[in-house]
């Protein structure tokens, strides 16, 4: 493993990032709004009275949190990879003297942080703005880090997986649409999960979605008990499993049927 | 009049034959005209489970706006967002310095950036929009007077929305590697629910200023007959207003074109 040169890659990454920062606000931009139209329509579903054990307060919270850890979780990524096994452009990363996770690794730690230095500022300020009361439990706040990496390492390698089916098919974005929209009504963005209908809350808990941003979000508020904080920290765990298995044999099988093109 | 038409024409057929040569593209639209549909109407079916109106909004009148915010969406897909992106999007004309090409040919320059890239696929975001409509008017008693009312306001929303997306584009040409029209396509996400439930100052900003309420929520209140003669009015001016300040904007912004490079 060439540590020194993949280290040298996420630098470089990131300082060539920094400098186009007005680019990457914008995206981040684009994605606060859908959290932020939630935010409101649920306030205003609330009022004065509460909404599936919600206050007005608890959904603007839910909703500050939650475009944070949607940021955190998001990878663009997973929209290149497909491309790059389509166009070729994968030759040049395979041809590294280091593993072409170091190109991951930077892109997600460099995108990250510039995306960070806007996001978290204009939540805080929309807290500051909005006011809503919270409180926060120290036991929230210790279970939040590893729900959040694991979130993170979840939505990742299953939109990876997913792109890595480039091998073999020509469009995988068509896929990572699909997983968008689910993602969208299964993973707390459309309505806390607490708040969805009977059928869905049930997909909801069951299916991988909900552990990749509205678990941790749940968790950091203190909206969960004991048994199903447990539950959840589980399924987490072990849909993360499934996406790992799922990324190595992909990875493997892949490469092996990988004819360069282009390039 | 007739030469534009047959301008159009040929920039259709043009576009419509480079978007054939993938047939992928025809699977993938239809599967994401469905998604849009699919999660605009949860988002709405979702929120109504909990309660029967949104700030005085009941389900019908909010599938009124979901149904003008995907046709309007739609019609913004089909040509104006293609067009305007070839002028100021990522690797653009202004961002590359070819809008030398545009400016030569003999037709007008605002004419040829609005209309010259054609996303034939975006049809089948037009049919689910009609298909949303149809379902918010099946809920509601509809006049006639009603629809011709809603007609007149929906034309006067994609004036303001091509308005909008011009003014966008063309500050640009002030600040080349700012991307204004992402940060319009971001706001205009917020149209797809009744402009009401935005609280005070934005709710005022979105309506006025970045005018998203006009474009969609004013057109779905004239079809459900929940608005007075004097918004109408009011809209119907912004509208010409707004597409006024838009061409002047862009014949000062060309003006200051001065290529790039050699």
């Amino acid at each position: 493993m060439n540590h020194r040169g993949g280290w040298a890659l996420i630098r470089s990454t990131w300082l060539s990032w920094m400098e186009q920062r007005t680019f990457f606000f914008l995206v981040a931009f684009g994605w606060m709004v859908p959290p932020l139209i939630y935010l409101f329509v649920w306030a205003t579903v609330a009022g004065e009275s509460t909404v599936g054990g919600m206050t007005r307060d608890a959904f603007i919270c839910y909703y500050l949190v939650l475009s944070f850890v949607n940021q955190v979780t998001y990878s663009q990524t997973n929209w290149t990879v497909g491309d790059m096994i389509r166009m070729g452009d994968f030759n040049r990363l395979l041809l590294y003297p280091m593993s072409p996770t170091y190109n991951t690794l930077a892109s997600e730690f460099a995108g990250k942080a510039v995306m960070l230095s806007f996001v978290v500022p204009v939540i805080l300020g929309l807290g500051l703005l909005l006011r809503p009361e919270v409180a926060l439990s120290p036991a929230g706040i210790a279970a939040f880090l590893p729900t959040l990496l694991l979130a993170w390492l979840l939505r990742f390698l299953w939109g990876y997986w997913l792109a890595l089916l480039a091998f073999w098919l020509t469009r995988t974005d068509a896929l990572l649409a699909l997983q968008d929209a689910l993602v969208f009504v299964l993973a707390g963005q459309v309505a806390p999960v607490a708040v969805l209908p009977g059928f869905i809350q049930t997909l909801a808990v069951l299916l991988p979605f909900r552990y990749m941003i509205g678990f941790p979000v749940e968790v950091l508020l203190g909206q969960l008990a004991v048994g199903e904080l447990l539950l959840g920290f589980g399924l987490q765990v072990g849909w993360l499993l499934v996406a790992w298995i799922l990324f190595r044999i992909l990875w493997r099988r892949g490469l092996r049927h990988y004819e360069a093109v282009g390039g | 009049m007739l030469r534009h038409l047959r301008i159009i024409r040929v920039f259709v057929a043009a576009s419509t034959q480079q978007e054939l040569a993938y047939h992928a593209n025809f699977a993938i639209s239809l599967l994401n005209a469905l998604l849009k549909l699919a999660t605009g109407w949860l988002g709405l079916v979702i929120v109504f489970e909990q309660v029967d109106a949104l700030n005085g909004w009941d389900y019908a009148a909010a599938l009124a706006v979901l149904g003008v915010y995907l046709l309007v969406g739609a019609l913004r897909d089909l040509v104006l967002a293609p067009s305007l992106n070839q002028l100021a999007g990522l690797e653009g004309d202004i961002w590359q310095g070819t809008f030398d090409f545009v400016l030569l040919r003999p037709a007008n320059t605002q004419f040829l950036v609005s209309v010259r890239q054609w996303q034939i696929f975006a049809v089948f975001d037009v049919v689910m929009a009609l298909l949303v409509i149809a379902a918010a008017c099946a809920q509601i008693t509809l006049t006639a007077a009603n629809l011709l009312a809603f007609l007149l306001l929906l034309t006067g929303g994609v004036i303001t929305i091509y308005a909008m997306m011009l003014i966008f584009s063309s500050l640009l040409f002030w600040s080349p590697g700012f991307l204004f029209t992402w940060v319009f396509d971001g706001i205009f996400q917020m149209a797809r629910y009744p402009v009401g439930i935005y609280p005070g100052a934005l709710g005022l900003l979105l309506t006025w200023v970045i005018p998203i309420g006009i474009i969609t929520t004013v057109p779905a209140q004239a079809l459900t007959g929940d608005i007075s003669a004097e918004m109408m009015l009011a809209t119907l001016i912004f509208a010409v207003v707004a597409l006024a300040v838009a061409s002047l904007l862009f014949r000062r912004a060309t003006n200051r074109y001065a290529s790039a490079s050699s």
